[in-house]
Formats: structure tokens, C-alpha cells, sequence
């Protein structure tokens, strides 16, 4: 499966020239929040993408409208589609858990203080998680259908593998898919009474870590099948060679400890790909810096592959949830064009438990032809994607 | 590819169970409205049709279950009641070959508003962490695969009222790979007073019932809440011919010509039932002018007169009464509708053996799929 074009926004910087350059740096673009009050939480940083970088995404008075995940949609999908202008999707596949959740939130407090809105109907109808895609298509004349995953975290995988599947079978040529969220107050507060995000500095996989930071993003990616864009011409970035995923019903926020989750998604991954454990040369990993979460990931990464080199990067940017899958697929395609493992940084000290190969604080230059990118969720949602270094 | 149903099972303001509702329906029975109060001292309150407590009566008592909101319960309810109509059970055998596709349009509403509704008069530090899980779009899959013991693909996807087609197509789409021998896709939604607020803002709701279809002046709709639940094998007695893969109308000016396009898509001139998506808004309008373009002479009959508006679950209860329709040779009357609309609304008998299912949601979503009748758990894999 190739994927033909590809296009990111981030915390590292809008476009894969700056998230390389980020990347390569092993940047910290965590920073504190500034986009409503936190001086009740015990988290107070996020990964967060300045407004002015997303100004003129899309032109026109409606599109003034938008909520700012529409137009971190529409920059993403503007980069891919630069690589690929033919594109034609059939299908678009997109992960996300929260939508346009900020205008949601606006209006709820427009009511407690006014007990109307008048601005709701542009905010109720940015909120809901379909328009970005819908908006994003829009802007590029796209009206292929669309299929938006909403698995939680593992949202942007899933919609990456589920694409990946749907090509595989032959019902389709092209899809277009990828993962998208904001930060938002509602979700932000959640995982801080959840006391799942931190007060310090994400550190996954350290022994003093102490839980993770939110972010947000857009990354898409054009995957077509391989026959269709080499007699076409594309260029072509990398491939998709493999997708699992599983459900871990062990309770609705925290992973079965003894890994069985990741583990299941990650085999399945490899099956579908073909290839054995130790044809994969880095991991991406899930990461989120919890204690269960990243307990959980490490064995079954220790227990299926060995010292494989592992990082994950949500220690520079934050978790950017329903996101998250798209942008570290994105991170993957840059660590196998360029030839480097992206770092985990903040970190300090290995857990004891575990002995991971940590890509510790800064990027490795290594040779990578074979990785493999995890992302887990609430709700016991766990996916994994391989994807390969293409030599076409 | 087409798929088969092999269990259906729906949780609605007329109850649960697949035969009682229908019975319901064919007598011309309509769901009760009863009012929701809102959150603050001005807050108007709203009509919606709401599922009765006793509809749920044989929910198991599961610990995932203890806290789940009501759209978590409505969907398991659904969930187990399509499977034990199938007579299936998960059990290790067919465990990594069962596919979950849940469809959702606005989720755990309820409980999304309690917990921001804290924050905002309190503070983040009155944020619920017991709460805050509930809230996920996904919950109510992860429930229902804890409870079934699912641990293989689950997916949630969103969409607006073309939800439970778009859930279907995702289903046919996962089963295009042969390890997937059953898919259960679930619909469901649950009805709270932010949801009514928010579209009446989008002026879609009337403030009472009836919803009439096809009136010359839409007078809006009314929400309700339930799921709805369709077990897709490779074999059964209804067939899914045809998933039209739908798109997406960026104008409501341009929802008349996506449904020409996917009524046109699923052969709508040789159908004799039509399970319409008309629920007194805009919708009804463009399926209507479609239809007429469309020279489709078929019987026309929306369900959402009688079990109102619920988004989510809509889509997958019209396919239950698409599917009713082939098995019983008959079709509830449609209601509150004039015979100026100009629409074809013969009720009662039909002599339906394809019927097409018709799904134009509200925010700029389209799909359709057509319904075959097949012989005696007859295999539905073509080619």
C-alpha cells in the first residue's frame, strides 16, 4: 500500500519540513496553557498550535466560521494533496474524538451566563466531529464519503489500518485518511481529574513517570495501492504493510496489566503484515506516560520483540488523543525517509520493570526499513500499524 | 458484496422487543412525548420521546453496567436482544470473528453535560473523574464488547442521521476480509435537553409532537433516544443487496441532488418500498423533489413519525422496518402525513421484496442500501 502524499500540523510546527527539523532536534513544544483558565487543574502545559499558524488556511467569509480544527484540517490535507495534486479519494477515513468541542463548550457557557447564545448556531454547527472532514473536503472540491472513527486514543491508527484494510481487499483504489483533534477545556479537565496528566514534564517510560500532557494536530495521509501509483507515477513516501487492533475489556480507562491488549494488536499487525518481530527496527510507541499504560505496552513490547529501539514522542508534543495515531504515523514516514529514530525525551531514568531500548532525549540516526506505531485508548481500544521504507 | 441480517433488535420510546414494536407500529401507534427539563432557571423545556424504564427490564447485571449512561444501556440491550434473535452466542469459536461497528451522532450527551456543567458553575476542581469516561464516544462499545467478551475489531463511528448506513457500509467493508464471519452494528442515542436546545438553535425541532412527513411547510421534528442493533452474517433471510456508499451535500440546497444521486445509485425504480429518513425537517423537501425526479413510484414510509427523531439509531430502526417490511409482506401506516404531499403512501399490505432504505441526515450526510428478501437462511456472499 503506498502512501502517496502526506501533510501534518502540530505543536512541532506546521508542514514536514519543520516537524523534521523538530523532530531531528528533539524539540520540547510543550508550553503552558493559554486558552482557558487551568489554575484549578494540577496539569497546566499542553502541546498547543499557535492561532497565526493556521491563518490563511482557507479563504471566504464562511470559512471564518470554522472551528480552528477545520483549519488545521485544511493544512494538513493541503500539504498532502501538493505531493499528490491527481488524488482522487474514493473513501476518506479520519480518527478524532472530540470534534469542534471548544464551540461546544462556548455555547454551554454562553447559556449560563446569558441564557441564550447568539452566536450558537455557528457554534453548534462546527461542533460536531464530521464537519472538519466535511470542511476540509470542501475546500479541495472532495466529496468522497466519510467514515469518522471515533475509538478514543487510538482513533487516528484505527482510521489509518482501517483505510489500510479497505484497500487491501480490493474495494478501493484511494483513500484519504488520517486523525485530527483540538485542545479543549472539557477534555483537558477530564484527564486531569482523572489525575492521568501530569504537573511536570512527560517523561514516558521513566521510572518517575507521572502521567502525560494533551496536545493537538491534523495529519493526513493518501494511501493508494501500489499497482495504481506506480503506473501513475506518483511519488511515493512509504507503505503501509500491516494493521491490528484489539479490544482489551479489562476495565474502561486502564489497560490490562499484563499487556494482552497491546500485545494482541501488535501480533495482529505483524500477521497481517507478514513479517516476524525481528524485522521491525523501531517502534513508535504508544507512550502516554502513565503508569498502566506505559507498564502495560513495555511488556508486551519486551515479551513480543526483544530490546527493539522504542521511543515515544508525546513527551514533545503532548497526547493529541484522536490525532495522535495520524501524527506519529507521519513521524514514522519522516524516521524512514530520513533515517533517524525520533527521541523520548524528558527522560531520565529506566523502570526497573521493563527493559526497553529507550531512544532516550535525542534522535538516533540508525537505518530503518521496517517500523511499527502503536496507540491504545479508553475503552480498551488498542491498534497498531507497520509501515516500511520504500525503495520505488 | 452483499451481507445477510441474521438477528435484529431495537430499544424505542414504543419498548423493545422486535415483534411487540411492530405490532405497535402496524397498529398506528406513535411514542409519547413527555418534557425535559433544562439546567438553568430560564431554560425553556423541550418535547422528546423518551424509552420507557421497562424496556430495559432484561438488561443483564453486569458491572460495566453499574455507572453506564443510558445510551451504554440502550446499546447492549440492542446488542444482546439482535444476537439472541439470531441465536448466536460469542463464544471462543467465533470470538476473533465478530466485528463491532458502533454508530453515534452525539453520544453520552447526558453525561458529557453533568460533567461540563460542574466545571462551569464550580471549577475544574469539581471536574468527575467517574464521569469523564462516560463520556468518550466509545463507551458504550466498550461496554457492550466487555459484555459480550468481544476482544477483537471494535470501531465507533460518527456521523449524523446517515450514521447507521455509513455503519453498515464500514461493516460490509470489514467483512470484505473472510476472517470476519458476523459484524454487529449498533445504533443508538439518548435524549437530553442540551441536544433539544441545540436544534431548535438550528431551528429543526417543533415544540411539540406530531412530527408530520412531507408537509409542504416543515414544521420540525422531535427527538428521541433507543438503538437499534443488526447482526450482518453471510447467511439469513434478508439480504443487503446494495450499501450505496452516500456523500456528502455541502449546501442543504444540495441534499435534493445527493438523494437523486443515491436513489438513482440503488436502482430506486424497481423498488416498491422506500423506508424514508422524513421527519418534518428540511429532509423531507429534498427526498421528496428527489423521488419526483427520480420517476420513483414506490410506497414511501418514514418510521419517524411514530418512534421520532433519534439520529444515531434511526438509521439502523428504518432498517429493521425495511427488513420487518420483506419478512411480513407489510408496512406500518405512515403517520400525521396529508395525501396532498404527493408522495405514494399506500399502507398496509405489500407485496415488497426489495425495499430500499433511505438515509439523509441533518448534517450533511447521505447514504442508502437496499433490502432484499431471501429464500430460507440463503447465503447473501455474491461473487
Amino acid at each position: 500500500m503506498a502512501i502517496v502524499g502526506a501533510g501534518i500540523v502540530s505543536p512541532l510546527g506546521t508542514g514536514l519540513t519543520e516537524t523534521l527539523h523538530c523532530l531531528r532536534n528533539a524539540r520540547d513544544c510543550v508550553t503552558p496553557v493559554t486558552r482557558f483558565p487551568v489554575d484549578q487543574c494540577r496539569c497546566k502545559t499542553a502541546g498547543q498550535i499557535p492561532d497565526e499558524w493556521l491563518e490563511g488556511s482557507a479563504k471566504g467569509r464562511r470559512v471564518q466560521r470554522l472551528h480552528r480544527v477545520s483549519h488545521m484540517m485544511i493544512c494538513a490535507l493541503r500539504e498532502a494533496l501538493e505531493s499528490s495534486p491527481q488524488f482522487k479519494p474514493e473513501l476518506t477515513v479520519i480518527g478524532t474524538t472530540s470534534g469542534g468541542m471548544s464551540y461546544g463548550e462556548n455555547y454551554y457557557r454562553s447559556l449560563d451566563r446569558h441564557g441564550t447564545a447568539r452566536r450558537s448556531p455557528t457554534w453548534l454547527s462546527n461542533y460536531p466531529p464530521q464537519k472538519p472532514v466535511l470542511d476540509a473536503q470542501e475546500a479541495f472540491n472532495i466529496s468522497a464519503p466519510c467514515q469518522v472513527i471515533a475509538n478514543a486514543c487510538a482513533s487516528g491508527t484505527n482510521a489509518i489500518g482501517h483505510a489500510f484494510n479497505c484497500i487491501r481487499s480490493g474495494k478501493y483504489q484511494r483513500v484519504l485518511t488520517g486523525g485530527y483533534d483540538a485542545i479543549s477545556e472539557l477534555v483537558f479537565v477530564g484527564f486531569d481529574s482523572l489525575q492521568a496528566a501530569t504537573p511536570e514534564k512527560c517523561r514516558p517510560f521513566d521510572r518517575e513517570r507521572s502521567g502525560m500532557v494533551l496536545g493537538e494536530g491534523a495529519a493526513i495521509l493518501l494511501l493508494e495501492n501500489w499497482e495504481g501509483a506506480v503506473s501513475r507515477g506518483a511519488k511515493i513516501f512509504g507503505e503501509i504493510i500491516g494493521y491490528g487492533i484489539s479490544t482489551d475489556n479489562h476495565h474502561l480507562t486502564q489497560p490490562d496489566p499484563s499487556g494482552i491488549g497491546p500485545r494482541r494488536a501488535m501480533e495482529g499487525a505483524l500477521r497481517s503484515a507478514g513479517i516476524s518481530a525481528t524485522q521491525v527496527d523501531y517502534i513508535n510507541a504508544h507512550g502516554t506516560a502513565t503508569a498502566f499504560n506505559d507498564a502495560a505496552e513495555a511488556k508486551a513490547i519486551c515479551e513480543l520483540f526483544g530490546r527493539v529501539p522504542v521511543s515515544s514522542t508525546k513527551g514533545m508534543m503532548g497526547h493529541s488523543l484522536g490525532a495522535a495515531g495520524a501524527v506519529e504515523a507521519v513521524f514514522c514516514l519522516l524516521a524512514l525517509q530520513n533515517q533517524f529514530l525520533p527521541s523520548n525525551i524528558n527522560f531520565r531514568r529506566p523502570d526497573e520493570d521493563v527493559d526497553l531500548d529507550i531512544v532516550a532525549n535525542e534522535a538516533r540516526p540508525a537505518s530503518p526499513r521496517t517500523v511499527l506505531s502503536n496507540s491504545f485508548g479508553f475503552g480498551g481500544t488498542n491498534a497498531s500499524i507497520v509501515m516500511q521504507k520504500t525503495d520505488a | 458484496m452483499s451481507l445477510c441480517i441474521a438477528g435484529m433488535g431495537w430499544v424505542t420510546p414504543l419498548g423493545s422487543g422486535l415483534d411487540s414494536v411492530w405490532q405497535r407500529m402496524m397498529r398506528g401507534d406513535e411514542a409519547i412525548a413527555s418534557k425535559i427539563a433544562g439546567p438553568f432557571e430560564t431554560s425553556k423545556s423541550y418535547s422528546a420521546f423518551r424509552v420507557p424504564a421497562d424496556a430495559l427490564t432484561d438488561l443483564p447485571a453486569h458491572p460495566r453496567l453499574r455507572r453506564a449512561s443510558a445510551i451504554s444501556r440502550f446499546a447492549v440491550a440492542a446488542g444482546l436482544a439482535a444476537l439472541k434473535e439470531a441465536r448466536l452466542t460469542i463464544d471462543r469459536d467465533i470470538i476473533d470473528r465478530t466485528a463491532l461497528v458502533f454508530a453515534v451522532a452525539n453520544g453520552g450527551v447526558s453525561y458529557t453535560k453533568r460533567f461540563y456543567h460542574d466545571i462551569v458553575q464550580a471549577g475544574a476542581s469539581a471536574a468527575s473523574p467517574l464521569l469523564f469516561p462516560e463520556t468518550v464516544f466509545n463507551a458504550p462499545a466498550s461496554h457492550l464488547a466487555a459484555v459480550l467478551g468481544l476482544t477483537g475489531a471494535s470501531y465507533t463511528l460518527v456521523a449524523d442521521g446517515a450514521a447507521g448506513i455509513l455503519a453498515i457500509r464500514m461493516a460490509e467493508d470489514l467483512m470484505a476480509d473472510e476472517r470476519f464471519d458476523y459484524c454487529l452494528v449498533v445504533g443508538a442515542e439518548e435524549a437530553d435537553w442540551v441536544l433539544c436546545d441545540a436544534y431548535s438553535k438550528w431551528r429543526l425541532l417543533r415544540s411539540e409532537p406530531p412530527i408530520e412527513p412531507f408537509h409542504k411547510r416543515p414544521r420540525g421534528t422531535v427527538l428521541s433516544e433507543g438503538a437499534g442493533a443488526i447482526l450482518l452474517a453471510r447467511k439469513g433471510v434478508i439480504g443487503i443487496k446494495k450499501v450505496h456508499p452516500g456523500g456528502n451535500f455541502f449546501r442543504r440546497t444540495a441534499a435534493t441532488q445527493w438523494t437523486a444521486k443515491v436513489l438513482s445509485g440503488l436502482d430506486c425504480e424497481t423498488a416498491t418500498v422506500i423506508i424514508s429518513s422524513a421527519n418534518g425537517t428540511f429532509i423531507d423537501e429534498a427526498e421528496r423533489t428527489a423521488l419526483s425526479q427520480m420517476r420513483c413510484k414506490a410506497c414511501v414510509y418514514s418510521p419517524k413519525a411514530a418512534l421520532g427523531e433519534s439520529v444515531g439509531a434511526s438509521g439502523i430502526w428504518q432498517i429493521i422496518v425495511g427488513a420487518q417490511a420483506l419478512l411480513t409482506r407489510q408496512l406500518p401506516p405512515l403517520l400525521h402525513s396529508s395525501m396532498e404531499t404527493g408522495i405514494n403512501q399506500t399502507a398496509a399490505g405489500t407485496r415488497a421484496d426489495e425495499n430500499i432504505v433511505l438515509d439523509c441526515g441533518m448534517n450533511q450526510q447521505i447514504a442508502g442500501l437496499r433490502l432484499t428478501a431471501k429464500a430460507e437462511n440463503s447465503s447473501c456472499v455474491e461473487g
